[in-house]
């Protein structure tokens, strides 16, 4: 039977939105496919990976009969992003099989039951819905999401901590040795919610969002958080786990202030990187009066020294960074101006947006 | 070219054993083996010649050493012992060389190249060394002269119990020929196993294979299987060698049942482990490690089945504990070993917490 009849893009888009969370193996078969569902005239493709399910809908008037069918994500995606563009596509399934057909190609794939394929039990436990520009979300989770731990044992560490608090949104990051804090005002007051948001998560809702004026709504219910926004639906389950007190670990005395320009410190950082050592990735800062000098060597006795002119006038300072952890910040801000404030070769920096509350990122330095 | 090499591998034999025959001689004409209990699943660690003619090997477990020779003597290793001998044959080494490379409590390789001993001849030098760990240590050992590193070792098995072996550099190519690749190595059961599959089991059918294909087949042990098979071994002897990793482990002598059974067993093992590390001279004396250490845990479940995790962190009980979950899940069986241990990497830079 025929099941449906689109363009090549009509199916592709939605279809990509939701097979990036898509595990290629997996213990369970069916979480390698994608749930194709029409349901009226909205149709919506599924990916899941048990812990976060992406959902993309559309609904422009598709004709014929309801049907949800479960099919190989990578192979369908494959198939659809080899045909030209423009080529009307017509699915059909048979006998347990889906059979795709666009113009002189031909495609038979297994399928597996609709009925089988998990879906997350909706959280009813609704704690606060809020609500902002997706371009705004967006923003703010670039300056953190960098941050995060990536396989780290301290498994609330690999995702994002999201706070809301009266009026505020806050959202923290840490690997354990740099931080990222990053908040705004929301134009309605909350409870105290906190939830840690998988990495994945993260990652996925960064590159789904667009940059854009456009709503998406943020449902915090208990143990799950859905993104709504244009035609997709991410319902993601919470990191169980206590996130450290991020309050902590923010200095409050350190008076060595340093004022530089970001491209300035980011070309000079990104030229002395080539000689750090690939594995450790140190870098030493040295600060005397008015200048910042940097450097790096790597295990083949290698150096690289680099000079900038600065506006500093505090006590002499040399000490030791991952130099990654500095390109992270550098790179993913777009303030023209940082403030780095130091304490002693010891203690974290903090590096700050002149005159904006709304960020900030410490670093742990390294001991060379 | 650079001068040719005269490397000494020294091969104490059935060096436990031959401590406990030397400390207790009624022990010298009985099969002997120094090991772990049957009934608490040990393992031989190494057994006499007598114990050998039964069929008795190192790496057998004691219940089947058992069987094989039912009047086999076990004793338990007291290493305290061996390494007070093994300390005694080092310092016969430095009378002749430094440049010493210990494999273990009984095996060195010695770089003899250019000494003025005994004329010169790395095979007197090895006659004496080993005439004079008989006599001032009590023990025999036996010795291979060779070129390089591979060769020597090879050459030391040669002559076993207390003999040597020499392969000068105009023997290394018939040597070869005849020597079974099983013997060189990295070579274990599954690679001599594909080795014969591909018709060469000894060196000089190896030597047919071009580099390109045995590169091909087996990556980077490819290479050296190439240069292996024709005696070509560029290693130094190196004196100071690097731990990679310490560990302890218990095979225990009832399966641990659950995750819970491991957990409660792990603490014991944790501070077996830590004063193992402290004593390692990994840890400095405010006891922050001195290189980069990273903890692992080990488990083999009653399958058989065994599987490891790392991770970065501290050596600590809460990460050990939550490794062996980690590693548990992946069996989800009763377990019958258990191990905890870091692996140590170069020290470099080091990266404070922001929560210390």
């Amino acid at each position: 039977m025929q099941l449906l009849q689109a363009e090549r893009d009509a199916l592709l888009k939605p279809l990509a939105t939701v097979t990036g969370i898509v595990e290629r193996r997996h213990t369970l078969p069916i979480l390698s496919n994608v749930l194709i569902r029409k349901a009226g005239d909205a149709l919506s493709f599924t990916g899941t990976d048990l812990e976060i399910q992406i959902e993309s809908r559309q609904s422009e008037g598709f004709s014929g009969d309801d049907f949800a069918i479960t099919v190989s994500a990578k192979k369908f995606s494959d198939i659809l992003r080899a045909i030209p563009d423009k080529t009307v596509v017509s699915l059909e399934e048979a006998d347990g099989r889906l059979t795709l057909k666009a113009g002189k190609s031909r495609f038979q794939l297994q399928t597996l039951p609709a009925g089988d394929f998990p879906t997350l039990a909706v959280d009813t436990n609704l704690k606060a819905t809020l609500r902002m520009p997706q371009g705004q979300l967006k923003a703010l989770l670039g300056r953190v999401q960098y941050a995060m731990a990536h396989q780290d044992i301290r498994y609330y560490l690999n995702g994002l901590f999201v706070v809301t608090e009266g009026s505020h949104l806050k959202l923290v990051a840490t690997d354990g040795h740099r931080l990222g804090f990053a908040s705004t005002e929301l134009s309605a007051s909350f409870d105290k919610n906190e939830v840690i948001l998988p990495r994945k998560t993260i990652l996925e809702l960064y590159k789904l969002l667009g940059d854009v004026d456009d709503e998406v709504a943020i449902d915090i219910a208990g143990n799950q958080v859905k993104f709504s926004f244009g035609t997709i639906v991410i319902h993601s389950k919470v990191v169980d786990g206590k996130f450290p007190d991020y309050n902590r670990v923010i200095p409050q005395n350190n008076d060595k202030l340093l004022t530089i320009d970001r491209t300035t410190l980011l070309s000079s950082l990104q030229r002395a990187a080539i000689l750090s050592n690939e594995k450790f990735r140190g870098v030493r800062l040295v600060l005397t009066e008015g200048l910042l000098k940097i450097l790096c060597n790597n295990n083949e006795q290698e150096e690289a020294q680099e000079e900038v002119e600065v506006a500093y006038q505090g006590a002499p300072l040399d000490i030791g960074f991952n130099i990654q952890y500095l390109l992270d910040v550098l790179t993913n801000l777009s303030a023209e101006t940082l403030h780095f404030s130091f304490g002693d070769v010891n203690s974290s920096v903090l590096v700050t947006i002149p005159d904006n509350e709304h960020f900030k990122y410490i670093v742990m330095p390294m001991r060379i | 070219m650079s001068v040719e090499r005269k490397i000494i591998h020294i091969d104490c034999d059935c060096f436990y054993a031959a401590v406990e025959m030397r400390d207790r001689p009624a022990l010298r004409d009985v099969p002997l083996a120094v090991g772990g209990a049957a009934e608490r699943r040990g393992v031989i660690a190494t057994c006499n010649y007598p114990a050998r003619r039964f069929g008795v090997r190192s790496a057998m477990s004691t219940r089947t050493a058992l069987q094989r020779c039912p009047r086999l003597v076990l004793v338990p290793p007291d290493f305290q012992r061996y390494r007070e001998a093994s300390q005694a044959i080092h310092a016969i080494f430095l009378d002749y060389t430094d440049r010493i490379e210990p494999l273990s409590l009984d095996e060195a390789y010695l770089d003899v190249t250019g000494l003025s001993h005994c004329r010169g001849s790395a095979s007197l030098m090895a006659q004496e060394i080993r005439s004079r760990i008989a006599a001032e240590v009590g023990i025999t050992a036996s010795a291979g002269i060779a070129p390089n590193k591979l060769l020597a070792k090879i050459a030391s098995d040669w002559r076993k119990p207390d003999g040597q072996f020499v392969i000068t550099p105009g023997e290394i190519d018939a040597f070869m020929c005849e020597l079974p690749v099983a013997r060189l190595w990295g070579v274990g059961k599954a690679t001599a196993a594909r080795l014969a599959d591909m018709g060469a089991q000894t060196c000089a059918e190896l030597q047919r294979w071009p580099l390109e294909r045995l590169v091909q087949r087996f990556g980077k042990m490819g290479a050296s299987l190439y240069r292996q098979c024709r005696g070509i071994d560029a290693r130094e002897v190196v004196r100071e060698r690097m731990r990679k990793s310490l560990s302890v482990e218990q095979t225990y002598a009832q399966d641990l049942a659950d995750l819970e059974a491991c957990l409660a067993a792990l603490p014991v093992l944790v501070d077996d482990f830590a004063a193992r590390f402290a004593r390692s001279g990994a840890v400095g004396e405010h006891a922050e490690p001195l290189v980069r250490a990273k903890p692992v845990v080990k488990i083999k479940f009653d399958d058989f089945t065994q599987t490891t995790v790392e991770a970065a962190g501290a050596p600590t009980l809460s990460t050990f504990a939550a490794l062996l979950r980690q590693g548990w899940a992946r069996g989800a069986r009763p377990v019958r070993l258990l191990g905890v241990g870091v692996r140590l990497d170069e020290a470099g830079p080091t990266q404070p917490e922001l929560w210390d």
